[in-house]
């Protein structure tokens, strides 16, 4: 992809501070993204679903046959599916922390990202939910693990962490659905005005009778303010409540007090990189530089830096605490990490969350979009990898010598992820054109705000 | 509205209901139809049991065949047979698949096609008439009133004559014993009695004469009781199975065994405890000789001649077929004659005359049969309970010759090989189906009794041979050869004898004195071609000649040693295979005088570097499991044949040599992996196999914390394990060197308040030797499939019930860095030293069981009983709690195992007790809950508890040595009690981890070395 156009010298300048042009401007450029498609458009949403539709056939396939078709081997039973799972719902994070989090602190500057940042939450949760459900022996009886009422008294085991899992994936996925939904009711308002045909008529029923009046506004305000308290501790308990699907266990390298707050931290992490991936080229290609600016892209390198600390930390403290039990299990798996048959996944992690991030302390680096870019892309794999080193390391090195394993992962899964990502594309793609990528109402306010203190920040 | 008549209407209505109806049933209605009249000994879901005879090997051990409404479903060793008291090895138990063998012909052939016995028979009978003399009988051991029959057939029809052919027939030993005593003579080993057991390479433990007998009697020989038992000497060049058992390695090579027993014995007639006159016939030979040739130390020889004429009872085996080469009478004589000559003739060792019905094996004959083949003189071969194609060396030139045969008549029940190059095939029963005797030793007869109808259109041996002799008009019995099975058994209660399984005498003991003066050359083996390695062709301790390899369990439970399943391999040593630049998997080509072979190596650290062993019994064409092509079709074949390389040679005696070759090894660079199933044999001191020094436990308990072995690796605490709850000092020195306190618990607890049982097991690490009898069974009783080779190479093999095999305690080496590659990881053997553990792991039905909480859907929990019961119904496959199982012992059902590996008709093998499991679901041993099911419902019956020692788990039924103890743990009283009651050695596996097993280990014990 080639980079956007240099930073203008006005927009040099502009470091620091938010666009702000004019109302109906705004209009006009936000809702030119919904302009009819380009044969190109329909090309990569072709794609898309070509690949999912190859994952549905893998999926099928391996419903029809069974698990053996994947890569899975004594001991090692938790594979490509679960780290996928934990993947997808990191990159879950990121939207809900912009939106809810950063809505409480009133960090302004996330008006132009969040609707992006939404979007790519649920659609990433969506992906995410499927995975436990590929992942399982019986998914035709996926609904055990639910508690519901039934005559054959049957009930779930609550002391379970898949159980836990399922409660808070479940309500995340609300909980982000809704937040998405009322943030986009005032501007599918203003597409609705400026629609015909189908549009129109879809605009008319989800913007829900929206009028723009001040007492709508307030109760819209409202609304966000107080799904920002309940999606807040959502956004560490979703991940915390992933965490303990191994910290509760006792596998060396997995059974880690430090699981929650890693995790969660690798969430964000991951989850801002992938805005970053997602949103440099919707700039790029919508030409929504006057909205999307290098201030933006730096306080996002900025939180990304952040993390990556902290996941960089907890690599440290892992393999500390491992030397430090003295307990043996602990130390070879540790040591199996680094040095073992998974050695290779193990340094693409480091490299990419510990090592590469590390250049972001450069403030030119920051806003250096092609940089930015490229880097997004290594820390996507290399958190995935951190997953798949956590999950499949540890699985091929337990307790029992004997029967220590090796997995390497076979064409039906890696199959089923790749169409995961066509799946996430899919419906990011239908999002595009459907409804506004940047938050029309959000950005007028914060130009009305900035004009009302003469532009500065 | 048209007229509608009430015929009309009636017709409509039917139509219209006959519709419905066939709509209705896409599938056919199956009914099940009850028994109309009863028959009086079968009940519906109640096991009928039959004792009958085992015919996988001459040892003829005793069998109790479990039938369910008719169809037999498991064999157990008959607990009234002398020889295996109940007992039974896992060729035995596998060998209840040849019945439902998806291979089995189904009725006779002609040219490859179907015929009618009539027709068959008939064709038969026409090419004997042309020249009856040239009518050969060639075969196996049918049991004496077969082979009578069949005598007495060749007599009525003017056949040319009869070869008995038996690959691994002791015809050495025999010849030995003519030449020692002048008469043959059978020896029986007691080893029990003993106190210094040596073992010249008979692999008395797996491919031995009799491996459950020797196997029993080694355990019992070294119970703690007194100083810690016999002690056990390995004289053999590689680390088998029997070696791993024994407390000392004399790594002699190949062949030397013979030399090195004569030099001992000549060392203790020295030191006054034995008797030199015996070995006068044998020359003298000094350690030193001795010692250079068999490239050992002159010192070890020394040391265990003084040692042995110390002991009061000691007692050496003979070598086995691996090692008998051209000089393997005088071998045999020597280890014969030091029995003689250190007075274990007639305390440990017993002579018996040859059980006058035993068919005797002769591979001069065989030999003296392709000749006669070759040179056209044979019209008709009749081949029976035998594969000579595959198991006589290519250069026998047998194969070739049957070519020349005017006719080749198979009676074998399923292809093989040989039956593939048959003409027409008559096939016989499976043991299964027929009638039989035996003869395990001098006076011990047993029968075998068909316990279900012939499944195929097959028909007993000795009834065809009857057949064909009335088509050619020879004064033939009339009688089936049920008839003549009574008559033979006249002078005894044929239906007692049936019912007890035979008529089980007393052997009489010979007194034989050695006679004699011809001089036997005892001296290192002659050895074909050239070459850096001997060449040894060892049994395979499963597929013994070959004849196991079409038995899937036979295929699939791992070598006791090398733990690789479904393929050949080549062991060979690592500095060897350093020299070469080889790993394990890498394929080495092997090359003798009479051809080569390419197999994968194993790299072992146990095994002499101028030795390569190859197993025998892989490189089958012919067969469902042994072929690769998997429908019994000719394929492609799995692995390699070691036979098909042996030069063809015999011993001084024309029996067959099998230790007869140099080989020529360079590494072709291709690589193969092996299915291993262990992983790692470095035990990294985890509390998985533990092994104490006898010192702890003579008297001296407490100071056992030097023992090296037991470092804080363990991470374990102070708290005793074991079910009587010991304290502080008290406690077992395996936990010695333990810092982190941990809860110390009793199993027993861990079961609700008011059940009358908690059920445990305990293990005797001293006892199990890793014959793996326990692992068949487990296979068999629980219906467990069979995952064939692709699947085990990717580790889904489904066995609940493993062998781990630890050569030693193992070191904590972060420096190991293995499995970088495809290759295993290094083998920790050392050449000379021995230290192995077998430790049996199954599930531990832990009290805090790891698997239970994170479950999502309950569908592993506890049961009232304190068993982790896993309901199937319930899982949804999410497969956690496999992986907080810290011993491994959960399965997956990746495939519906169910639909595909029950081939033909092998499900009607199934325990109708035991589930058999679908796809997606977890499963895992189960105690036997279907045994403890049924006898708490015949307790329930009869208005009483269960008593001890009634339900007892496959595994620990069918264990030869009794390491197994099973029973309920509430009872202080019971066997599993007070042996999981012992404060030394008893132990928890990774006891670390706090999981509260219900299985009691209890270490093996260290004897070290022997002391001269």
């Amino acid at each position: 992809m080639t980079p956007p156009p240099p930073a203008e010298a006005v927009a040099a300048d502009r470091v620091g501070t938010v666009p702000v042009p004019g109302d109906s401007k705004i209009n006009r450029d936000l809702l030119s993204v919904l302009d009819a498609p380009t044969f190109k458009y329909f090309a990569l949403l072709g794609l898309a679903i070509v690949g999912v539709l190859q994952a549905v056939f893998s999926l099928g396939y391996q419903t029809y046959h069974g698990l053996g078709v994947a890569g899975y081997s004594h001991p090692i039973f938790w594979g490509v599916y679960i780290v996928t799972f934990v993947f997808w719902v990191g990159i879950a994070h990121a939207g809900t922390l912009i939106s809810a989090i950063l809505y409480l602190f009133r960090a302004k500057w996330r008006n132009a990202i969040n609707r992006g940042a939404e979007a790519m939450t649920v659609f990433a949760v969506v992906t995410a939910a499927l995975f436990p459900l590929i992942h399982i022996g019986r998914i035709w009886k996926f609904y055990f693990m639910v508690p519901y009422p039934n005559q054959r008294g049957l009930w779930v085991n609550f002391k379970s962490p898949l159980v836990w899992d399922l409660f808070a994936i479940n309500t995340y996925m609300t909980i982000s659905i809704v937040f998405f939904f009322v943030g986009l009711i005032p501007d599918i308002a203003i597409a609705r005005d400026r629609s015909t045909g189908w549009r129109k008529a879809l605009y008319t029923v989800l913007s829900l009778g929206w009028q723009g009046t001040s007492r709508q506004w307030k109760a819209h305000n409202r609304t966000v303010l107080h799904l920002s308290g309940l999606a807040t501790p959502l956004v560490l308990s979703v991940h915390s409540v992933v965490s303990w699907d191994f910290a509760v266990s006792i596998v060396p390298g997995w059974h880690a007090t430090i699981f929650a707050p890693y995790f969660v931290a690798g969430a964000i992490f991951s989850g801002f990189a992938m805005v970053l991936t997602v949103m440099i080229p919707v700039r790029r290609i919508f030409g929504l530089e006057e909205y999307l600016t290098d201030y933006h892209f730096e306080n996002m390198s900025r939180f990304i830096l952040l993390t990556s600390c902290i996941v960089g930390y907890a690599y440290g403290i892992e393999y500390f605490i491992a030397w430090y039990s003295g307990v043996e299990a602990e130390r070879t798996s540790f040591f199996m990490r680094a040095f073992g048959p998974y050695w290779i996944s193990t340094w693409i992690m480091i490299s990419c969350n510990g090592i590469f991030p590390q250049l972001l302390w450069f403030k030119k680096l920051r806003t250096h979009l092609p940089f930015l870019f490229v880097l997004s892309l290594l820390i996507n794999i290399g958190m995935w990898f951190e997953r798949y080193v956590i999950i499949i390391t540890s699985l091929s090195r337990e307790f029992e010598p004997a029967v220590w394993g090796l997995y390497i992962p076979r064409g039906w899964e890696l199959s089923i992820l790749v169409g995961s990502f066509c799946w996430f594309s899919m419906f990011f793609l239908i999002f595009l054109k459907v409804f506004p990528v940047v938050a029309i109402a959000e950005v007028k306010e914060l130009a009305i705000h900035d004009k009302a203190h003469g532009g500065a920040h | 509205m048209p007229e509608l008549d009430r015929r009309d209407f009636l017709k409509l209505v039917g139509a219209s209901a006959g519709a419905a109806a066939a709509t209705g049933c896409s599938d056919p209605v199956e009914k099940l139809i009850p028994y109309v009249i009863q028959p009086e000994e079968i009940t519906p879901g109640i096991p009928v049991v039959y004792a009958s005879t085992c015919r996988e090997c001459p040892a003829a051990c005793g069998l109790h065949v479990t039938t369910r409404e008719g169809r037999p479903i498991k064999l157990e060793g008959n607990p009234d047979h002398p020889s295996n008291r109940g007992a039974l090895c896992a060729r035995g138990q596998a060998g209840i698949g040849r019945t439902y063998h998806p291979d089995r012909y189904a009725g006779p052939q002609v040219g490859g096609a179907a015929a009618s016995w009539d027709d068959a028979v008939a064709q038969v009978a026409d090419a004997i008439r042309q020249n009856p003399a040239g009518t050969y009988v060639l075969g196996g051991d049918p049991g004496p009133t077969a082979s009578r029959a069949i005598d007495r057939w060749l007599g009525a029809i003017g056949g040319g004559g009869r070869v008995v052919y038996e690959p691994f027939a002791p015809e050495a030993v025999r010849a030995a014993t003519r030449a020692l005593y002048g008469q043959p003579l059978v020896p029986q080993f007691d080893l029990s009695a003993a106190d210094l057991i040596i073992d010249f390479g008979s692999e008395c433990l797996e491919s031995g004469p009799a491996p459950t007998v020797h196997s029993r009697q080694l355990a019992d020989a070294r119970t703690l009781e007194g100083h810690g038992g016999a002690r056990f000497v390995y004289v053999g060049s590689r680390l088998s199975m029997t070696a791993g058992n024994a407390d000392e390695w004399i790594t002699a090579k190949p062949g030397t065994e013979g030399l090195v027993a004569l030099a001992i014995a000549r060392v203790a007639a020295r030191a006054g405890g034995a008797d030199a006159s015996a070995l006068s016939r044998l020359g003298s030979v000094s350690p030193y000789d001795a010692a250079e040739k068999a490239g050992i130390s002159p010192e070890d020889i020394e040391r265990l001649g003084r040692a042995v004429a110390k002991a009061k009872s000691p007692v050496a085996l003979p070598p086995g077929p691996a090692v008998s080469g051209r000089r393997a009478v005088a071998c045999a004589a020597a280890v014969l004659a030091f029995n003689q000559a250190v007075g274990a003739v007639g305390r440990t060792v017993q002579l018996e005359r040859e059980p006058e019905g035993r068919a005797r094996a002769s591979h001069r004959e065989v030999l003296r049969l392709v000749e006669a083949m070759n040179s056209g003189k044979v019209s008709v071969l009749i081949v029976h309970d035998a594969d000579p194609v595959y198991s006589l060396p290519a250069a026998s030139g047998f194969a070739e010759a049957l070519g020349k045969v005017g006719m080749v008549v198979s009676t074998a029940s399923m292809v093989d090989e040989t039956a593939a190059r048959a003409q027409v095939v008559l096939p016989d029963h499976t043991p299964l189906e027929s009638w039989g005797d035996a003869e395990a030793r001098d006076g011990v007869r047993s029968l075998l009794q068909p316990t279900v109808r012939p499944l195929m259109d097959s028909q007993a041996l000795v009834d065809t041979l009857h057949a064909v002799g009335r088509a050619l008009g020879a004064d033939v019995p009339d009688a089936t050869f049920k008839d003549l099975l009574e008559q033979a058994w006249a002078g005894a209660d044929f239906r007692a004898a049936l019912a007890r399984g035979g008529d089980f005498g007393t052997p009489s003991a010979v007194t034989a004195s050695p006679t004699g003066s011809g001089r036997l050359q005892v001296d290192a083996p002659m050895l074909e071609g050239d070459g850096d390695f001997v060449l040894l062709a060892f049994p395979h301790a499963f597929l013994y000649d070959g004849r196991g390899a079409n038995l899937p369990w036979l295929q699939e439970v791992p070598d006791p040693v090398t733990k690789a399943v479904w393929q050949s391999w080549a062991e060979i040593s690592t500095a060897s295979a350093e020299k070469l630049g080889v790993g394990t998997g890498d394929v080495l080509r092997i090359e003798t005088s009479a051809g080569a072979i390419e197999v994968s190596a194993i790299v072992r650290g146990g095994i002499r570097d101028d030795v390569i062993a190859v197993p025998i019994g892989q490189g089958h064409t012919h067969g469902h499991y042994a072929s690769l092509a998997g429908d019994g079709q000719p394929g492609e074949a799995r692995g390699a044949s070691v036979v098909s390389v042996l030069p063809s040679v015999t011993d001084e005696n024309g029996g067959r040599a099998w230790l007869t070759a140099n080989a020529k090894v360079t590494a072709t660079g291709g690589f193969q992996r092996i299915p291993i199933l262990q992983t790692s044999d470095n035990k990294r001191k985890r509390m998985l196999g533990e092994m104490l020094p006898l010192a702890t436990l003579t008297g001296h308990g407490d100071e056992g914390h030097g023992d090296e072995g037991h470092g804080d690796a363990h991470g374990g605490g102070h708290g005793g394990g074991h079910g009587g709850g010991h304290h502080g000092a008290d406690l077992g020195p395996i936990y010695a060197n333990e810092h982190a306190p941990i809860a110390e618990y009793d199993p027993a607890d861990d079961a609700e308040d008011d059940a009358l049982h908690r059920w445990g097991m305990a293990i005797d690490l001293d006892r199990c030797n890793g014959c793996s009898a326990c692992v068949a069974a487990c296979y068999i009783e629980n219906n467990i499939p069979v995952v064939g080779e692709e699947q085990a190479r990717r580790g889904r093999v489904m066995s609940w019930l493993r062998i781990n095999r630890w050569p030693d305690e193992g070191e904590v080496d972060y420096g190991q860095s293995d499995g970088r590659t495809r290759r295993q990881l290094a083998s920790r053997e050392k050449l000379g030293e021995v230290d192995v553990r077998h430790s049996p792991q199954l599930c531990q039905q832990c009290g805090a069981a790891p698997c239970e909480p994170v479950c999502p859907a309950l569908a592993t929990m506890h049961n009232r009983e304190g068993l982790n019961a896993m309901v199937y119904n319930r899982c949804l496959g999410t497969r956690y709690c496999s992986n907080n199982c810290p011993y491994k012992v959960r399965r997956f059902n990746y495939w519906d195992f169910s639909q595909h590996n029950w081939p033909g008709l092998m499900g009607l093998m199934l325990n109708p007790d035991v589930t058999v499991r679908g796809q997606g679901v977890m499963e895992k041993c189960t105690f036997c809950v279907q045994r403890i099911e049924s006898a708490r419902q015949k307790a329930l019956d009869e208005e009483r508890a269960i008593a001890d020692g009634e339900v007892i788990s496959a595994c620990a039924q069918a264990c030869p040595t009794q390491a197994i103890t099973y029973g309920n743990l509430r009872d202080s009283g019971s066997a599993v009690s007070r042996k999981a009651d012992d404060p030394k050695r008893g132990y928890h596996a990774l006891h670390v981890l706090n999981t509260r097993p219900a299985i009691t280990y209890l270490a093996k014990v260290k004897r070290g070395s022997v002391e001269g």
